[in-house]
């Protein structure tokens, strides 16, 4: 049982972890919280729904198909993301704080709302990418899905990981994460950057969209929120602003949960509580989270 | 045309719509979920009640126009009570058919029993819907009645079946905590220990919750193998219920068995091919099965091609047509006598017979058990 228990909880926290990396991208940037991106998360399901009708067409079934739909969605989400910070946030960047965290408050329930006026105030059912098989490994039962979610995790990671640490436009993303200011006058376009940072957590958000529709079956308008909730917590709880923090946020919070409704008599029940218990725990005894943001060196 | 000048153009209009000619028609309130998750089984309710008073219309039964007036009420009780005190302040309403959740029946009819109108629910079965109005602080009289049996029924048959037609001797119980989900799990529990069954674990969880995983594990590996699983909730966690199960190589002879809030075509749009194989009891008789339905089922079908008749269509029907005979009887839209007389009721319709108890609940006590094909959506009678 513990080893299913670990499968189920390596797939959420995989879940998570993707979301989580886009408030923390966004977060490390302009230390702002972007409310919006639970609904990125839903457009990029919804956009994948949209495009698994229109691209067996195009790419034909099969995992050409899957990868077409999957890059589509995750360029789409990201594209709305750019947009949102475009209208919403950049006029109010240097209003104050707390006028784009409002402002990203307000753009959640337009964008909520929208789909649930144009769209459908219904769960749809969202396709089955692949045939689902199950393999037994030591008396668990994994499936081709959980497979499937948890290897593209990991590979969107490791290409973010990469992007960030060993391209020219991820030293510029980490050079604005440090100090934004500064960085502008050493020439680079901090408004770019900003987009750009934007571009790739909403790709992220669309593509976490994405597997969670193949991982449930079936997506609605709402279905943001709650995952989008339990990732801000990760990325809190690694530290936000902190990409490694932000994964490792994510697969503590999935382990915590399916062990909480494992172990625990009656711990379906509690299991938000005790996810949210560990997190106070945690930020009370290190308020930065586990992996502590980044404090810039003032000389 | 700036933005201003449309503004304005749409001020204009609006006073004009409100000076307009009152609405002279009685109306006969739905009070049903129109949209969200229950909303499509609310959208067929309305249909169902519409069908009944442009059928009375024509008919030409009572001296006025009547119509069916729909209020959303989003399967949220505090929703609900908005709804229950918008209809209450309207004069020209003469009765409720609603609401669809036990969960929004129950605070709805304390509204309406200050009013007092009466509220007749195709669909709400928890037992406590009707039974409140015993309590003292009780606002007004007894307005609360309804045509479909309650969960205590409907558990107790879906305990007797397990263990009679399936032979489970241990079941695991999940429910979702709503008064809807736990009364009928509850009920399922009191039937089966009292038949010898034994229940090997309960659990909650929420509605909204996606990831059931983890609790399905644990139930699976549970030491004392339970042989299936009763949840008492609806259609959208039934359905997540029923994939992550299959997919976790919960399948037959490993049964799962859910009541009628399950038991809805959305349970194929979340479930697709896991839904196969689930036993679900619904209060009554499918309308389809029953022969006194026959003329409904036509009539409904002609009305509305291109849409799918629920599964408590045929009650919303009922329910529209009790109230109209009640207000023939009482001579006209009078809202306290048309209580009066719906306590006296003695309606041959759709469903048969139907006599309200003391309570207000309909003495009809069946209930059927169908198994869903997910291949032909749809749900079968087991007999």
């Amino acid at each position: 049982m513990l080893i299913q228990q670990l499968v189920n909880g390596l797939t959420l926290g995989a879940i998570y972890s993707l979301i989580a990396l886009g408030y923390t991208l966004v977060y490390g940037i302009l230390t702002m919280i972007n409310f919006a991106h639970s609904e990125v998360l839903m457009l990029g399901a919804f956009m994948a729904l949209g495009l698994a009708a229109l691209l067996p067409a195009v790419f034909g079934t099969g995992l050409v198909g899957l990868a077409g739909m999957f890059v589509l969605s995750m360029a789409g989400a990201g594209l709305i993301n750019v947009i949102i910070e475009r209208f919403a946030y950049r006029p109010l960047r240097h209003i104050s704080r707390l006028a784009p965290l409002i402002s990203a408050i307000g753009v959640s329930i337009i964008l909520q709302n929208g789909v649930f006026i144009w769209i459908s105030t219904q769960s749809l059912r969202f396709p089955e990418p692949v045939a689902i098989d199950q393999v037994n490994v030591l008396g668990a039962t994994i499936s081709s899905l959980q497979i499937i979610i948890l290897a593209a995790a990991l590979l969107l990671m490791g290409i973010l990981h990469f992007f960030v640490e060993h391209t020219k436009l991820g030293k510029a993303m980490r050079a604005c994460s440090d100090d934004i200011q500064t960085a502008g006058l050493m020439g680079i376009n901090p408004d770019y950057i900003i987009a750009l940072t934007f571009f790739v957590g909403g790709a992220l958000g669309g593509a976490a969209g994405v597997l969670y529709g193949m991982n449930y079956g079936s997506i609605k308008y709402n279905l943001g929120f709650l995952p989008g909730a339990k990732a801000f917590t990760a990325a809190v709880l690694g530290g936000i602003g902190n990409i490694r923090g932000a994964v490792l946020g994510g697969f503590i919070l999935g382990f915590l949960e399916v062990l909480a409704s494992g172990y625990i008599p009656n711990g379906a029940q509690w299991r938000d509580v005790i996810a949210f218990t560990v997190l106070i725990i945690v930020l009370l005894v290190r308020p930065s989270g586990l992996l502590g943001e980044k404090i810039a060196e003032k000389v | 045309m700036t933005f201003r000048k449309a503004l304005a153009v749409a001020a204009v209009a609006l006073a004009a719509a409100a000076c307009g000619p009152k609405e002279k028609a009685i109306k006969i309130a739905v009070a049903v979920p129109l949209t969200g998750d229950m909303g499509t089984e609310g959208q067929g309710l309305r249909r169902a009640v519409e069908l009944a008073v442009e059928e009375a219309n024509a008919a030409k039964r009572f001296p006025f126009k009547l119509v069916a007036a729909p209020y959303d009420d989003r399967a949220d009780p505090k929703e609900a009570v908005n709804v229950a005190n918008l209809i209450t302040s309207d004069p020209n309403v003469i009765a409720v058919v609603g609401h669809y959740n036990s969960g929004c029946a129950t605070p709805a009819a304390k509204v309406y029993a200050r009013a007092p109108v009466a509220m007749v629910s195709p669909a709400a079965t928890n037992p406590e819907v009707t039974a409140q109005q015993d309590s003292k602080d009780w606002m007004g009289p007894r307005v609360v009645f309804r045509v479909v049996p309650t969960d205590d029924v409907q558990g107790s048959y879906a305990a007797m079946f397990a263990a009679k037609k399936l032979g489970k001797k241990r079941m695991a119980l999940l429910h979702d905590k709503s008064p809807y989900g736990q009364g009928l799990a509850e009920e399922f529990k009191k039937g089966f220990v009292a038949g010898g069954g034994k229940i090997v674990s309960e659990d909650g969880i929420s509605v909204g919750d996606k990831d059931f995983k983890a609790l399905l594990t644990k139930i699976k590996s549970d030491p004392s193998k339970p042989e299936g699983v009763y949840f008492g909730g609806l259609y959208t966690e039934a359905g997540l219920l029923l994939k992550q199960m299959r997919e976790l190589g919960l399948k037959d002879p490993f049964a799962f068995i859910s009541g009628d809030g399950s038991m809805t075509f959305g349970l194929f749009d979340v479930a697709g091919d896991a839904a196969d194989g689930a036993y679900l009891s619904i209060v009554g008789v499918p309308a389809d099965e029953l022969p006194s339905a026959k003329k409904f089922v036509d009539d409904y079908k002609a009305r509305f091609p291109n849409d799918e008749r629920k599964p408590f269509d045929h009650f919303g029907y009922e329910a529209a047509n009790i109230i109209m005979a009640a207000m023939e009887r009482a001579g006209g839209p009078d809202r306290a006598k048309v209580i009066e007389e719906l306590r006296k009721t003695k309606h041959e319709g759709v469903l048969g017979t139907t006599v309200f108890d003391g309570k207000g609940d309909t003495t009809s006590k069946i209930v059927t058990m169908t198994r869903a094909v997910a291949k032909k959506r749809a749900f079968d009678s087991v007999r």
